[in-house]
């Protein structure tokens, strides 16, 4: 049986994955496809229509400037899940690198690294990302540059303390006897042993990034109207919540079940990427 | 290199690190435009005034003769005066009134987070599985699938403003009022403690299944130890150390992550302050905060990698 | 023409109301450090607002300042219910055909630390504001005062360079920062410390205040108005999230708001627990076009912009209808300056707006960024201009949110194309007009100069007759359409929130709060 039947079989069989991968798919599929095929913009205004409440037509309602709040939830989703994910990735890059090497390593490097890493983790995540905001302005690439660096200390550090505890295992030593490169060991050997943590961490962390954008946005900061984003649409809820509750509240409820489907996700990830628990599963 | 030497070494690395940090936010501070005169003045503010102001304060002189005053002051233990919160509050008072009450939120939501987390996290990776483990893995991932200024609303709706059990608004100082603090925080710590729990139980369980497949786990079930020993010293201890430090990873977000809900319930914290004066460029106040937070985090930073090295001591070489 | 009016000292409106003092016995944060003062608590939160800097009223420029300010001083003069102007520190006053004023006043009031308020007083906290030295921001209030000569204890007379209309209005108990203060405690505590622990002749003295979080008044044995203030004390919590305050008002956790956000206002009216108070407000909300920048250097550009947008559509989607669409600076409750005949180059034409494109150098696709600060209203003022503009013109106008103090300071430095402004409780023509339109004005960021414009304004100023210094408005607002420095957009209501439990609470035009207390009473 090749590799990807097998990987298939266990995600089917992994019930948590799969119920992650199916909302997944869903969302997906609705943030690309079904956005196109809303018959309303998200961006034109209907002021004959403003704050209507749910109904068939419109089934999360209108917002105060009479568009369709599925359409926008869905355009928004597409920017919202854009750009945590890229802020994820890149501050998962970035930061898993430099944990295993400053842990590898050890002396100065480490430290140097560490004192860096530090320096932004000490700072909360939306003082930094306001900085940031003041400084060079809003735009989604800020506020992806914003995530990136709210959650790279948070890698550099997962990394590397979990490499310190991987580095002095038999296995570890014994690659390095058999005089494998720096590069190897830490591709070869150590990230597949430490990958779980940091991929529990990266689902969470593209989930969190949805919530810090929708917080930048509470505070009025991060991406430019007309744009949507799950924030921005939220934001513009809670300032006329007595009138239209369903803009807030169902807004919210569909970025919980989004970040539901992330998190299953990363989780039925988790099992399946740990080598331990995979041997065991195909042994 | 001793352990006292090692720990001199980190506390200079402390000390450094607040030094470069405090730098930075200066002089990204100044980086940006605008002027803390024109939230003290207001936006319609007649130019002399601004200029006065500006005098005042400094503010007219080049950046780094200002960044020196300050530090020379700072180094004297004096954190000087806000420019625009109430005519010149002194800063030390400020985040000596502030940070009790960030502390004490934080506290409070970090303590619900551990008890619910300990529970879930223990009771999943036991009954993997099995029917315990679904419920417990459910609700972990549902608190952490709502965005905190979300839940907020919900719970304010719900538990204030609905049953009418908690106060919709407000937030008494524990200094004040301990059994008022622990009542009217109530619903601002579930709503910061909820995805927190989730992510330390998911951490929590996911070590603990990582962990229970361990060579050391198979040779020691081998020995013919009891399972209740092998969980608590083998699996349980060590499981801790990815638990205890992602805790640690939480410090920074009870500190200033929380600003949006400080303004949902009205609760002066420091976050708060500081997100207000980065707003304001009311630049010693935000010296002041960061200072406090590089010293708390870094602090913390170094206890956690205490316990860490305590829970696994190969870490101590 | 000399007037003089008498103010009598048991005003029918301010005994209003139930006159039982009950303490109240209402659970809530704000009550804890609550003192054994005679008298209920009032708790009236400063919705919207987080920041008070001074209490000094010669440096108070921000609405949440003046909030507490009211409550804790006077001026020589004040508003009635009818906006009219009355004495009030004053017995009586009268105007000199030279625009001098005479105030004669009451010979029993008392500071709050118990000393008298004599015509000394009222020379030292006027020449105080006209100190270069002090730098007050609202110097150019009192700037025509040549002299100020305190008579006997309880005359004071006021001459100015040359007759300045507004002077009046600039002396009453508003947003305007002439509030008399004590010459010896000022003198003895130094401006900083006055500003951090003020002493007024008000209803009300500070008792504590907490940066960003509260202010706590307590009653004043010294006030001199009989009877009142019929409360023993108020507690204002500064709420920055206005949704906030209406959650801390439907949970009993305040007893009054000072704003309430514009789209709840309907939904609150049908509660029975709460009462909305709502009037047309003094405020104006328009976007400034620089001039120094294209597009906007193009006065057929600017027309086309203001006659391409539906202003009652805005009102509608931002304001939720809680205003009124303006076409000029003035706002409609300055009935005396306002000109109710609306303006065809502030009306939507989609027609004519198509034909000033047609004249003007810039063609559709122009693009241009409209900046604005935060979420809220601002936001959705320039969203929902760009968007009708954009649809009636095919411009390609973009809003640009960035924070707020970065807009102030970008303003001041010309460095925007277009940006959303106003500002609200002000209660004089002049400070609508003069220094937005003024070549030389300080608020005139879009360098607009029109200098047939300016001699108006500068005549308005001049003239005492109320009727025909309107006249002068009216002209002046006229021919600045033409130019369309400014695109007028709407005068928002102003609203409070009150629990049904609190009586005696007058609303006024220009947001007023704290003057109020005193009429206040809690069932």
């Amino acid at each position: 049986m090749p590799l990807w039947r097998r990987r298939l079989g266990a995600l089917v069989r992994n019930r948590t994955a799969l119920a992650g991968a199916v909302i997944m798919a869903v969302l997906l599929a609705g943030i690309t496809l079904g956005a196109e095929l809303m018959p309303y913009s998200a961006v034109d205004m209907d002021f004959a229509n403003i704050l209507s409440p749910p109904s068939w037509a419109h089934p999360l309602g209108t917002d105060s400037f009479g568009r369709d709040v599925l359409t926008r939830v869905l355009y928004g989703g597409r920017i919202s899940l854009l750009i945590s994910f890229a802020g994820v990735l890149i501050a998962a890059a970035a930061g898993t690198l430099t944990g295993m090497a400053s842990a590898y390593h050890g002396g100065l490097t480490d430290a140097a690294l560490m004192r860096f890493s530090d320096l932004l983790f000490a700072f909360p995540s939306f003082v930094l990302a306001l900085f940031l905001m003041v400084v060079l302005g809003f735009g989604v690439q800020n506020v992806i540059l914003a995530i990136a660096l709210v959650y790279f200390p948070i890698f550099a550090r997962l990394a590397r303390n979990t490499t310190l505890l991987i580095k002095e295992e038999p296995f570890v030593q014994a690659a390095r006897l058999m005089g494998q490169g720096t590069l190897r060991i830490l591709f070869r050997e150590i990230l597949p042993n430490i990958a779980a943590p940091l991929v529990v961490q990266a689902s969470v962390g593209v989930a969190f990034g949805i919530v810090i954008e929708a917080g930048l946005s509470f505070l009025g900061l991060g991406v430019q109207p007309p744009i949507p984003s799950l924030g921005v649409i939220m934001a513009d809820g809670r300032e006329y919540f007595q009138r239209g509750p369903w803009v807030l509240t169902l807004t919210g409820l569909v970025i919980s079940i989004a970040l539901l489907g992330l998190n299953l996700l990363g989780d039925g990830l988790r099992d399946l990427t740990d080598p331990r628990l995979r041997r065991q599963a195909e042994l | 290199m001793s352990r006292a030497a090692a720990i001199s070494w980190r506390f200079l690395g402390i000390a450094l690190t607040v030094l470069v940090g405090a730098f930075a936010v200066f002089m990204v501070m100044k980086a940006a435009p605008g002027d803390p005169a024109l939230v003290v003045l207001g936006e319609q503010a007649p130019p002399e005034a601004v200029a006065a102001f500006h005098q005042r304060y400094h503010l007219d002189a080049p950046v780094l003769e200002q960044f020196w005053l300050w530090f020379v002051a700072a180094l004297g233990g004096d954190f000087g005066r806000s420019l625009t919160i109430a005519g010149g509050t002194s800063i030390s008072g400020l985040i000596a009134a502030r940070l009790p009450n960030t502390i004490f939120i934080g506290l409070y939501a970090l303590i619900l987070g551990v008890i619910v987390s300990l529970a879930m996290g223990t009771i999943a990776a036991l009954r993997r599985g099995r029917v315990a483990d679904t419920v417990a893995t459910s609700i972990a991932v549902l608190g952490i699938s709502m965005p905190d200024f979300w839940l907020s609303y919900v719970l304010v709706f719900a538990f204030a403003l609905g049953v009418g059990w908690f106060p919709s608004y407000g937030f008494v100082s524990p200094g004040q009022s301990l059994s008022g603090a622990l009542y009217s925080g109530f619903l601002p710590a579930v709503a910061i403690s909820a995805p927190m729990a989730a992510v330390f139980a998911r951490t929590l369980r996911a070590a603990l299944l990582e962990l229970a497949h361990r060579e050391f786990v198979t040779v020691a079930r081998s020995f013919g130890f009891a399972e209740v020993f092998i969980f608590l010293h083998f699996v349980f201890r060590n499981a801790l150390i990815p638990y205890v430090t992602v805790i640690g990873l939480q410090v920074r977000y009870l500190l200033g992550g929380v600003v949006v809900i400080e303004r949902i319930f009205g609760i002066a914290g420091v976050g708060s302050l500081m997100v207000d004066a980065a707003f304001g460029r009311d630049y010693p106040v935000v010296e002041a905060c960061a200072i406090t937070f590089l010293v708390i985090v870094l602090g913390v930073n170094f206890l956690v990698d205490l316990a860490c090295t305590f829970l696994d001591p190969r870490r101590a070489n | 023409m000399a007037k003089r009016r008498r103010n009598g000292l048991s005003r029918r409106s301010l005994l209003k109301g139930a006159s039982a003092l009950a303490m109240t016995s209402l659970a809530g944060p704000w009550l804890v450090g609550r003192a054994g003062a005679v008298g209920a608590t009032l708790r009236a939160g400063i919705t919207g607002y987080d920041v008070i800097n001074t209490l000094d009223p010669g440096k108070a420029t921000l609405i949440p300042e003046y909030y507490v300010i009211w409550a804790i001083f006077n001026g020589l003069l004040k508003f009635d219910e009818k906006m009219e102007i009355v004495p009030d520190l004053a017995e009586s006053y009268k105007v000199e055909p030279d625009g001098s004023l005479e105030f004669k006043l009451h010979a029993n009031v008392k500071f709050h630390d118990g000393s008298a308020m004599t015509s000394e007083d009222v020379k030292f906290t006027l020449e105080r504001l006209l100190d270069d030295k002090f730098a007050s921001p609202n110097r150019s209030k009192v700037s025509a005062i040549d002299q100020v000569t305190a008579v006997d204890p309880t005359t004071v007379r006021i001459k100015t360079k040359e007759p300045f209309a507004p002077l009046l209005t600039f002396l009453t108990n508003a947003r305007t920062g002439t509030q008399i203060l004590p010459k010896g405690a000022v003198e003895q505590m130094g401006a900083e410390a006055f500003g951090r622990k003020p002493i007024g002749t008000g209803a009300f003295m500070v008792k504590e205040w907490t940066a960003k979080e509260r202010v706590a008044l307590e009653a004043s044995p010294h006030y001199f108005y009989q009877g009142l203030p019929k409360l023993g004390a108020v507690e204002m919590p500064l709420i920055p999230e206005e949704s906030s305050g209406v959650t801390a008002l439907l949970g009993n956790q305040i007893d009054l708001t000072s704003t309430a956000p514009f789209a709840d206002v309907p939904e609150l009216e049908k509660r029975t627990d709460i009462r909305v108070f709502r009037q047309a407000g003094l405020n104006t909300r328009f976007i400034a076009l620089n001039h120094r920048k294209p597009p906007f250097d193009d006065v057929h550009f600017r027309r086309a912009v203001s006659l391409a947008f539906d202003r009652e559509a805005m009102v509608k989607v931002v304001l939720f209808g809680e205003g009124v669409s303006s076409h000029g600076l003035i706002p409609p409750s300055l009935k005396f300056a306002y000109d109710p005949k609306p303006r065809e180059l502030t009306t939507f034409n989609a027609a004519r707006a198509k034909e000033e494109l047609a004249k003007s150098k810039y063609k559709a696709g122009t693009e241009a960024a409209i900046l604005t600060w935060g979420a809220g209203w601002w936001k959705r003022v320039a969203e929902v201009w760009t968007a009708q503009v954009n649809q009636t013109l095919g411009t390609v106008l973009r809003v640009e949110v960035t924070e707020a103090n970065t807009v102030y300071a970008r303003q001041r430095a010309g460095d925007f194309q277009g940006s959303v402004w106003g500002w609200l409780g002000f209660v004089d023509p002049d400070e609508y007009l003069y220094d937005v339109l003024y070549s030389k004005g300080y608020r005139n960021f879009q360098g607009y100069s029109n200098p047939k414009l300016d001699d108006l304004l500068v005549k308005a100023r001049q003239e005492l007759d109320r009727g025909k210094r309107g006249q002068l408005y009216k002209e002046a607002e006229a021919m600045m359409i033409e130019d369309m420095p400014i695109v007028p957009c709407f005068c928002s209501n102003v609203h409070n929130l009150a629990s049904t439990k609190v009586s005696g609470f007058v609303q006024l035009p220009y947001s007023n709060y704290g003057d109020t207390f005193q009429s206040i009473s809690i069932a």
